[in-house]
């Protein structure tokens, strides 16, 4: 038995057989295919053909448009590959003649083109070998439908060990198969961490070495309440945590009962507790557990998941889902969060990474320098508007130029879809997320400007204290309870007050119960949480008074160092819930 | 099928980086649709023409000839058009 730590990014635990997935990107999980099933391969094969024929034509007009026809040519080149009679007549002999898998077929023979190009020397560069491999590879994800391989052939319930995994890979595991997930790399805040929780699914991250050292099979307990990857646990370990599964179970039971009671204090102040969501489909979960509305819907997933241009009606239906789950509570839409870790393949080719993306273009600037993606958004959300209390909100604002310009384009839009006589809501509240921290400095210029704050934890921890959320050698310095951070979120209430600006909290922090009573202290009444955890956040607030509230954030911004910080809260919330602090 | 002596015409490559990827795939685009077969000669290579990865193995740099061989329904036509894609150096028309 052995022990491997990690950092808990959504609670649960699963024992089950390890399921390891390799480090390289496609691995061919079966080579061979029955004589019977070849027909029907062959047919897979040709369609995984037509679809990234499709694809790569949707790039070669965005390449053509944004970068000039002799880059649009490259893809033209790379779809006369991909519609190559000799390749698709080689693949489809093997796949007949030898029953090959139409993966390793494929892979058979584009390497073997690939050596034939290399010997050729060095009049066409091995880079040849590039644009080849970037085939195999697209057409190796249609033909394994986007997902890694071996997950699409699981039979039986494991536990998925990994060096990193995607945020589409992580949306698309199988859920019935998957009881968990540990990875070598990654964060508490990094999004794959965030779409666990969302699946609710049990994952530690950041765990180290940990594939190259489990056999596929070997019994593994992942712990996701503590951080902890137990390999070929003994016995006792064993029946000690499915004891604690079962305890774990009783009290999520008598938690549901909480979903019906409104969230107030003791002392009956509101505390309004949304959700933040990824998927539409999350929306009516949200209900169920007993959500205010939503307080963030982060839209990038419906790039990240697709991998293409959504077309305005796809934002709008997408949009149409999440308000009808919620029609008379508020929707907060944030517009468009990609770049740095959520680049979808579509776009990565237009904008490198530069060596800091977290410091690159991302998010608002990235909608902000191509406004036809960003109209077509706003578009969507205006019209859905109309429909309920939708809220837009623009990410990672950094300055005011940067929020008018936001503002402007929103008026734009309004007066496009004005003049074109289609229906939409005028009335629509405009906010923004505070996640960089020259907006604390300057919250009451701010506060002029827009209808409210939410407060984006994640990043503004990351700003603020110069921390890579996703380097296991510097999370440590990644903490939530950091005097400098309760300082910001004091400036951002006390700028919203002034100017009657509701403030919300929508980061990683409010989902941590023993932040609760904090934020409620310092002045907060709205939080927006990962849905999962909102009957113990409702059992946290309904279990304090304001005095109580009040008195806890005045000790603890009182305090000089993060550790104090956690360990005062986490004894507080002890006292008024036992059953959760940890 | 009647058996038809190949029509040849013979091109020169003014391409400065020689017949490259781009190119070979311009190539293959335009003979895609043809029912009969085509192919191009270097010296004593000759490759279908509807492949580029076979094209790509032609080894052409600036200065060689090629042979364009084609036969079958409309193997005339579809030489001139190849042809003149040699000759305006794969430019748009």
């Amino acid at each position: 038995m052995h022990t491997k730590p990690g950092i808990a990014v959504s609670s649960g635990v699963a024992i089950g057989p390890a399921f390891v997935l390799g480090a390289e990107d496609f691995r061919i999980p079966q080579r061979f295919v029955s004589m019977g099933a070849v027909d029907a391969e062959i047919v897979r094969f040709r369609c995984a053909v037509e679809n990234v024929c499709r694809e790569i034509a949707e790039n070669e007009k965005q390449a053509s448009e944004q970068l000039g026809k002799q880059f649009g040519a490259i893809f033209a080149a790379h779809q006369q590959m991909a519609r190559d009679p000799k390749l698709q007549g080689e693949v489809e002999a093997l796949i007949r003649d030898k029953n090959y898998a139409p993966e390793f077929a494929l892979s058979r023979v584009l390497g073997l083109y690939a050596q034939k190009l290399q010997n050729l020397g060095d009049l066409y560069k091995a880079d040849r070998a590039i644009d080849l491999y970037d085939l195999e590879k697209r057409l190796l994800r249609h033909l394994l439908g986007e997902r890694r391989e071996e997950l699409v052939h699981l039979t039986a319930p494991v536990i998925v060990l990994a060096h990193d995994l995607t945020p589409s890979e992580t949306a698309s595991l199988p859920r019935n198969y998957v009881l968990g997930f540990a990875t070598e790399v990654g964060g508490y805040t990094s999004h794959t961490a965030i779409l666990a929780g969302a699946l609710e699914i049990p994952a530690v991250v950041g765990v180290g070495d940990i594939v190259a050292n489990v056999s596929g099979g070997d019994l593994v307990i992942l712990d996701g309440y503590h951080g902890r990857v137990i390999v070929d646990p003994d016995e006792e370990t064993i029946a000690a945590y499915r004891d604690s599964e079962q305890r774990a179970r009783s009290v999520a039971q008598r938690r549901v009962s909480f979903r019906s009671l409104v969230s107030e204090t003791k002392d009956r102040a509101r505390v309004w507790l949304m959700g933040n969501i990824e998927f539409p489909a999350e929306a009516q979960h949200c209900r169920d557990l007993g959500a205010d509305g939503i307080g963030l819907y982060r839209t990038e997933f419906l790039y990240l998941e697709s991998n293409r241009e959504q077309s305005e009606d796809e934002h709008f239906e997408a949009y149409r889902k999440v308000v009808s789950a919620f029609p008379d509570q508020p929707v907060v839409i944030r517009t468009l969060d990609l770049g740095s870790d959520k680049m979808p393949a579509t776009l990565s080719p237009f904008y490198p990474e530069g060596a800091n993306p977290e410091l690159g273009l991302r998010s608002i600037r990235l909608s902000l320098t191509d406004l036809t993606r960003f109209k077509t958004q706003l578009r969507a959300i205006l019209r859905v508007a109309l429909l309920g209390d939708v809220r837009v909100m623009f990410p990672l604002i950094s300055s005011l130029i940067e929020l008018r310009q936001a503002k402007s384009t929103l008026n734009d839009v309004m007066e496009d879809l004005e003049e074109q006589g289609i229906a939409f809501s005028r009335s629509i509240q405009v906010g923004m997320m505070v996640e960089v921290p020259s907006v604390p400095l300057l919250a009451e210029d701010f506060a002029r400007e827009v209808d409210f704050f939410s407060i984006g934890t994640n990043d503004l921890i990351q700003y603020t204290l110069a921390v890579d959320r996703s380097n296991p050698a510097v999370a440590k310095f990644y903490n939530s309870a950091d005097p400098a951070i309760l300082k910001m979120i004091q400036m951002v209430v006390a700028a919203g007050r002034k100017h009657d600006v509701p403030v919300t909290v929508c980061g990683q922090m409010s989902s941590d119960p023993k932040f609760v009573p904090l934020l409620v202290g310092l002045g907060l009444r709205q939080l927006s949480v990962t849905p999962h955890v909102i009957p113990e956040l409702k059992e946290v607030v309904r279990s304090l008074t304001i005095p109580q509230a009040e008195s806890i954030a005045e000790q603890a911004t009182k305090l000089e160092l993060a550790r104090d910080v956690e360990t005062f809260l986490r004894g507080e919330l002890n006292k008024l819930c036992p059953d959760l602090a940890t | 099928m009647t058996a038809q002596n190949p029509l040849s015409r013979d091109v020169t490559v003014m391409l400065e980086n020689g017949l490259h990827m781009v190119p070979c795939s311009r190539i293959a685009e335009l003979v895609r649709e043809f029912p009969g077969t085509v192919s191009i000669r270097h010296d004593e290579k000759s490759v279908d023409a509807k492949s580029i990865f076979d094209l790509l193995t032609l080894r052409a740099p600036f200065g060689t000839i090629l042979t364009l061989e084609a036969s079958g329904q409309g193997a005339a036509h579809l030489v001139d058009g190849l042809a003149a894609l040699f000759e305006r150096n794969f430019e748009p028309e």
